[in-house]
C-alpha cells in the first residue's frame, strides 16, 4: 500500500523554552519558532549541531514533549487535540540507544504494539516474522533470542523491525544509526532506502552528520543552536545555494565533493566484472582478463557471490584457479550507497575496485575510483573544474613568463 | 561433648521449632516486600519521597533488635505481631533500598521507547520497569531472607511460644546446657545459607534473559 497511508506533518510557528539555562552534552535543545512542512511519504531529515532542538523537534511529534507555543499538525490535526495512546500507535520511533526490552525475546519485542492493540498471538507472530524477514533477519534464528544476544548493528534492524510493527504511516528516527560502526552505518541506511521505496513512509529524521543527511534526506533541514531553522530544502539545493554563511560552514568547505553524496552508485555505468571461479581452468580465465583494460580477475563463488581478486600478472598459465592466492575481498557496494563512501572505502582497499552486488550479495559489477573521478568530472565538478582550470591557466602564465 | 541421647529425645520438637523459624521469617520478608514494593512504586513516580523513607527506614534500623522487641510487648501485649512487627521493619531497610535501586536501573532509552509505544503508567510499571528491576529485589530478598532468619532468634526473648530455634539458644544459654545452643544455633546457619541457595535459584529463575546475556559474554 504505498503512499495512501503516509501523512503529512508540519510544524506551525512551534516554540520550546526551558526554564533552566542551556547545559551542556545531551540537555535538550530549545526550539524557536519551527514553521516546516513534511510532504507524505518524505524522508526529511534535521541536522544541526547538538543542542540546537532538533531532538526536541522530532519528539514533539509523537508528544514526548509538548511546545511551549505552536502547533504541530499531522495530516492537518493538531497533535494536542488527539488522544495520547491512539496518537502513538500511528507513529513508529527509533533511538540511537535502540531502547529494546531487555526481558522479552526478539519476537515479543517486535510485536510490541501489535500486543498493545490487542491482536491475537497468531496474528502477532506472523508479523514479527513479516518484519523479521523484511529487516534482513531470519525469524527462525532470531525470534526467541534475547536484545543483549544481537550485535548493535542487528539490535538496530530490531529497532527499526518494532517501529514498523503496526505499519504506522510516520516514522521519527533520532539519531538511528549513530552507534554502530561506518561499515554497518552504510548498510544499515542503504536497506532504510530500500524499505522506504515500497513503504513510502512520511519519516523525520535526526542526526548531525551533513553526509547522513544528505544521503538520506529528500528535504534537508538545517537548525542552528538556539532551535532556529536556517535552510529547508532538497539537499542539492543546500549543497549549490546555503542560505547563510552558517550552513555554509555546516556544510563544509568541500562542498564539491559533498555532492558525492548525492549521487550513488546506480547512477555510475554498469561495469560487468571479469569472473571465474575456484577450479576453473586458469589458461581461458587469463586470456579473458589479460584482454581486459581491469587487470584483477574476481574470484566468486557458485552463487555468484564475490570471494578476492586474482592479480594478471601472477596468474598462472595452466592448472586451475584456487582461492588460496586471492586478494582479500575489497569493498561491497549497494547500488544505494553514495559515491563519497564508495570513493572513501576504496581509496582505503588493497585493490582499487568495489564490488557491486545485489540483496543476496550477488556480483553486479565492479566500481572503481576512476569511474567516480569520471562521474565527478561530468556532473558535479562545475566549480572544482573551474578552479582547477584556473590554476592551470595561472600556471601556464608563470612558466610563459 | 555433645549429649546425642538429648537430641534424639527431642526431636519432635526441633522439627517443630524449625518450622516456626521459617513461618516467622517467611511472613516477615513477605510483608516487607510488599511494603517495600509500595513504598518503592511510589517512590519511582515521586522521587522526592526516597530520601524520607530512606532515611526513616535507616533510623529504625539503628534501633537495638532486643529493646525494640521490648517495647513492643508494652505496646501491643504479647501476640504474633510482637514478634512481625520488628522483623519486619528491619526487612525495609534492605528491600526498599533495593526496591528503588531496581527501579532506577531500569534504563531510560527502554522508558522511552516504553513511552513512544503508548505503554500506559501502569502497564509501564508491571510490564517493563518490574521485570527489569526484579535482579535487583530478587537480590534484596536474599540479604533480607539470610538476616531475617538470624533475627528471629532473638524473639525468643519474648517467651517460650516464639523464637524459632532460637528458643533452644536462649534456653541452653540460661542452663549452660552446649548441645542445646547448638541444636538451636546450627540448624538456624543452615536454613540462612539454604535460603541464600533459593533465591540465588529464584532469581535465575526469574531473570532468564540475564543468564543468557552472560552466557554470550564468556569468550569462545
Amino acid at each position: 500500500m504505498p503512499d495512501s497511508r503516509a501523512a503529512t506533518v508540519e510544524f506551525d510557528h512551534v516554540t520550546k523554552r526551558y526554564d533552566r539555562a542551556p547545559e551542556a552534552e545531551g540537555a535538550p535543545g530549545a526550539v524557536e519558532d519551527l514553521s516546516l512542512a513534511v510532504p507524505a511519504g518524505r524522508i526529511c531529515v534535521l541536522v544541526g549541531p547538538s543542542g540546537c532542538g532538533k531532538t526536541t523537534s522530532l519528539r514533539m511529534v509523537n508528544r514526548l514533549i509538548d511546545p511551549t507555543r505552536g502547533r504541530v499538525l499531522i495530516d492537518g490535526v493538531d497533535v494536542a487535540s488527539r488522544d495520547l495512546v491512539e496518537l502513538r500507535r500511528g507513529i513508529g520511533y527509533v533511538i540511537q540507544q535502540v531502547g529494546l526490552f531487555p526481558h522479552q525475546t526478539i519476537g515479543e519485542n517486535v510485536a510490541t504494539v501489535p500486543r498493545l492493540l490487542g491482536w491475537p498471538a497468531g496474528r502477532r507472530r506472523e508479523r514479527a516474522e513479516e518484519l523479521l524477514t523484511l529487516v534482513g533477519l531470519d525469524p527462525a534464528a532470531y525470534r526467541d533470542r534475547y536484545p543483549a544476544e544481537l550485535s548493535g548493528g542487528e539490535r538496530q534492524r530490531i529497532g527499526v523491525a518494532r517501529a514498523l510493527a503496526a505499519d504506522p504511516p510516520i516514522l521519527l528516527m533520532d539519531e538511528p544509526f549513530g552507534a554502530v560502526d561506518p561499515i554497518v552505518r552504510e548498510r544499515l541506511q542503504n536497506e532504510l532506502l530500500r524499505l522506504q521505496e515500497t513503504l513510502a513512509k512520511t519519516i523525520l529524521f535526526v542526526t548531525h552528520d551533513i553526509d547522513e543527511a544528505i544521503k538520506m534526506g529528500d528535504l534537508v533541514a538545517v537548525m542552528a543552536t538556539g532551535g532556529h531553522l536556517l535552510q529547508y530544502g532538497p539537499p542539492a539545493e543546500i549543497l549549490a545555494r546555503p542560505a547563510s554563511p552558517f550552513v555554509a560552514q555546516f556544510v563544509g568547505t568541500d562542498r564539491g565533493l559533498k555532492r558525492l553524496s548525492l549521487a550513488r552508485v546506480a547512477e555510475l555505468p554498469l561495469r560487468p566484472a571479469i569472473t571465474a571461479r575456484p577450479g576453473d581452468p586458469a589458461g581461458p580465465a587469463r586470456e579473458r582478463i589479460l584482454a581486459d583494460p581491469f587487470p584483477y580477475l574476481l574470484l566468486v563463488d557458485d552463487l555468484d557471490r564475490p570471494i578476492g581478486w586474482l592479480d594478471q600478472r601472477t596468474l598462472p598459465a595452466e592448472g586451475a584457479l584456487t582461492a588460496a592466492s586471492a586478494i582479500p575481498m575489497s569493498p561491497l557496494f549497494d547500488r544505494r550507497t553514495t559515491l563519497k563512501d564508495a570513493l572513501s572505502m576504496l581509496l582505503g582497499a588493497d585493490v582499487q575496485a568495489g564490488v557491486l552486488v545485489d540483496r543476496d550479495r550477488r556480483t553486479r559489477g565492479i566500481v572503481t575510483a576512476g569511474m567516480v573521478a569520471d562521474w565527478f568530472r561530468a556532473n558535479a565538478g562545475g566549480e572544482l573544474a573551474a578552479t582547477v582550470g584556473a590554476m592551470d591557466r595561472s600556471a601556464a602564465a608563470a612558466v610563459r613568463a | 561433648m555433645i549429649d546425642w541421647g538429648w537430641l534424639a529425645d527431642h526431636v519432635p520438637a526441633l522439627l517443630y521449632r524449625t518450622g516456626q523459624h521459617l513461618y516467622l521469617a517467611a511472613i516477615a520478608v513477605a510483608v516487607g516486600l510488599a511494603i517495600s514494593l509500595a513504598l518503592g512504586v511510589l517512590a519511582a513516580r515521586h522521587r522526592r519521597l526516597v530520601l524520607p523513607f530512606t532515611f526513616v527506614a535507616d533510623l529504625v534500623y539503628t534501633i537495638p533488635s532486643i529493646a525494640l522487641f521490648a517495647a513492643l510487648v508494652v505496646v501491643v501485649g504479647l501476640s504474633v505481631l510482637t514478634a512481625e512487627v520488628p522483623l519486619v521493619l528491619y526487612t525495609l531497610v534492605i528491600l526498599f533500598r533495593n526496591v528503588v535501586a531496581g527501579f532506577d536501573a531500569v534504563p531510560p532509552d527502554v522508558r522511552d521507547a516504553a513511552d513512544a509505544m503508548s505503554y500506559s503508567g501502569t502497564a509501564r510499571l508491571v510490564r517493563v520497569e518490574l521485570p527489569l528491576a526484579v535482579p535487583l529485589i530478587a537480590a534484596g530478598v536474599r540479604v533480607a531472607a539470610v538476616s531475617t532468619i538470624g533475627l528471629v532468634t532473638i524473639s525468643a526473648l519474648l517467651g517460650d511460644a516464639f523464637g524459632g530455634l532460637g528458643f533452644f539458644i536462649f534456653e541452653g544459654a540460661r542452663r549452660g546446657f552446649a548441645t542445646e545452643i547448638y541444636a538451636g544455633a546450627i540448624p538456624t546457619i543452615l536454613l540462612a545459607l539454604a535460603a541464600d541457595r533459593l533465591f540465588v535459584r529464584v532469581q535465575a529463575w526469574l531473570t532468564p534473559w540475564e543468564r543468557r546475556a552472560q552466557a554470550e559474554v564468556v569468550p569462545g
